[in-house]
């Protein structure tokens, strides 16, 4: 919104918003300020250098589990806001119900789950575990509500298109800053995930990085803390203009 | 196409809760002789009692105050049109992109050994960090439903002599209302959830089932109770599912979703 006239008012907004953000940055200078005193040298070399075994492992767990999450999300919400499935309310309904239940609040029944199919301790576990992310399904169903009016799925139907083919052309194309935003908010929550690999990989050489932190307190937490922020600040830099044109705009709307 | 997403769905939420049901039946240290009598036997854990204290002192405090101050910055954020608003954003998110076992260092740091150690105080410094880790991407999904208002909306409401603050809260407010229930449900069922911090200061010694959470947690790596465990985990989960079915029932999602 563009306000009508700037006023003092504006200038004490603005003064209390910038006073909030020192107030909220301190923790990031003090990283900054601890992290010149830090070095490398006993991260690397701890435990003949588990750190890289840590490193490789969040990897594979956080490339995986997020391709799974935003595929699945986004097909998901496409499927929810545009064609006419089975169970489509019911699925919705679920589909909310669950984005109210953290997954940290399923730690321990997912962990007595993949302990008897014989996962636990495995990345795999873990993936599969990690990789339900219904609020990203519920950004993309309000996304492909607002952006794909039924007049246009209806001339593709025309034009011979099956359910897939409206996905391929003109969900997909459509999707690139969905994507951007849904991969952002699936990325910070599985990067920093705790406590799900913390129950999942009790063995110290198949854990990742947000749980290895905690070895390494007083010798170098702060300089592993900003090499863990500087993905999550580049993904939010690369999909902030979207959260800025409105993350709901769909629900909003009629 | 959304097969994927219904099989995770159901082997991430509706397949452990059903099989942690199940699971609760089996003998364990807790009910040597079995049977859904392990409900009752681990809300007896003289455990239990302080850890449901120390939740609800998080719900009581911090959730309110975390849900004041994700909407006070996120209408201000939205209240002017500000040089450097995506920085200042970005300011406001970045701790809650820091890893908590960084944040959890920071605040040992911050407020030194002796308060740490002190027990009057570890509840207000759990909620402290909880609160400086939790606010950040609230208010980025705050000031993003703010900017999802249509502008019309805002400008009849400026028409009609609305000053910014009255616009705040008689228009913006309840327009993003919805999403304001689910942060203050989502903040509620965190704290009850609540694990990673008293987690990360259990070298404090005070923290050591500090919270429920971290009880169901003991219950199956100390105990090797699998039982106890999934018996604490699903009650937990009840006043969860609850009001995950009350936001539902309450906001119109599923109504919009009939009429398109």
């Amino acid at each position: 919104m563009k306000p009508v006239k700037q006023d003092r008012n504006s200038s004490l907004i603005k003064i209390t918003l910038w006073f909030m953000a020192f107030l909220t940055s301190i923790p990031f200078l003090w990283l900054i300020k601890d992290a010149g005193r830090m070095i490398f040298a006993p991260i690397i070399y701890y435990d003949n250098g588990i750190f890289f075994v840590w490193l490789k492992n969040t990897s594979i767990f956080v490339g995986s589990a997020l391709l799974i999450s935003v595929l699945t999300c986004v097909t998901a919400g496409f499927v929810m806001a545009v064609l006419n499935v089975p169970f489509r309310r019911f699925l919705l309904f679920s589909t909310l119900v669950t984005m109210l239940i953290p997954i940290t609040a399923m730690a321990m029944p997912l962990y007595v789950l993949i302990d008897r199919i014989h996962l636990n301790n495995t990345l795999l576990g873990l993936i599969l575990a990690s990789s339900y992310f219904p609020f990203g399904a519920f950004l993309s169903y309000l996304y492909y509500s607002s952006v794909l009016p039924q007049e246009l799925i209806g001339m593709g139907r025309i034009d011979g298109l099956t359910d897939f083919g409206i996905y391929r052309h003109l969900g997909i194309p459509l999707s690139k800053s969905l994507i951007s935003i849904v991969t952002f908010f699936s990325f910070v929550g599985l990067w920093n995930s705790y406590q799900l690999p913390r129950v999942l990989l009790i063995d110290p050489s198949r854990s990742v990085m947000s749980i290895g932190i905690e070895v390494f307190y007083g010798q170098g937490t702060t300089l592993i803390g900003i090499m863990m922020l500087i993905p999550s600040v580049l993904l939010y830099l690369a999909s902030q203009k979207t959260i800025a044109r409105g993350i709901f705009s769909g629900a909003m709307k009629g | 196409m959304i097969l994927p997403y219904v099989c995770f769905m159901f082997f991430c939420g509706i397949i452990p809760i059903a099989y942690g049901i199940l699971e609760v039946r089996n003998p364990s240290w807790v009910n040597m002789d079995g049977g859904y009598e392990t409900f009752l036997k681990v809300l007896q854990d003289f455990r239990v009692g302080p850890a449901l204290i120390n939740v609800f002192f998080i719900i009581i405090i911090f959730v309110p105050l975390m849900a004041i101050t994700v909407l006070s910055i996120s209408l201000l954020l939205d209240a002017t049109e500000l040089r450097g608003n995506a920085l200042m954003r970005l300011l406001f998110l970045i701790p809650a992109l820091i890893p908590t076992g960084v944040a959890v260092l920071f605040w040992v740091s911050v407020v030194g050994p002796d308060v740490v150690w002190d027990h009057s105080n570890i509840r207000w410094f759990i909620g402290s960090i909880a609160f400086s880790t939790g606010i950040g991407s609230w208010i980025v999904i705050q000031y993003g439903s703010l900017r999802s208002i249509p502008p019309e909306v805002l400008e009849a409401g400026i028409i009609d002599g609305c000053n910014r603050f009255q616009l705040a809260i008689r228009l913006k407010l309840p327009m993003i209302s919805r999403y304001v229930a689910y942060m203050v449900i989502l903040l509620i069922v965190s704290a009850l959830q609540i694990f990673n911090e008293p987690n990360l200061l259990m070298f404090t010694n005070m923290t050591t089932d500090w919270s429920l959470s971290q009880i169901a947690f003991s219950y199956a790596f100390k105990a090797a109770d699998f039982a106890g465990s999934s018996a604490l985990s699903i009650m937990i989960l009840i006043p969860n599912i609850i009001l995950a079915l009350l936001f539902v029932f309450f906001t119109d999602f599923i109504k919009k979703s009939k009429n398109s």
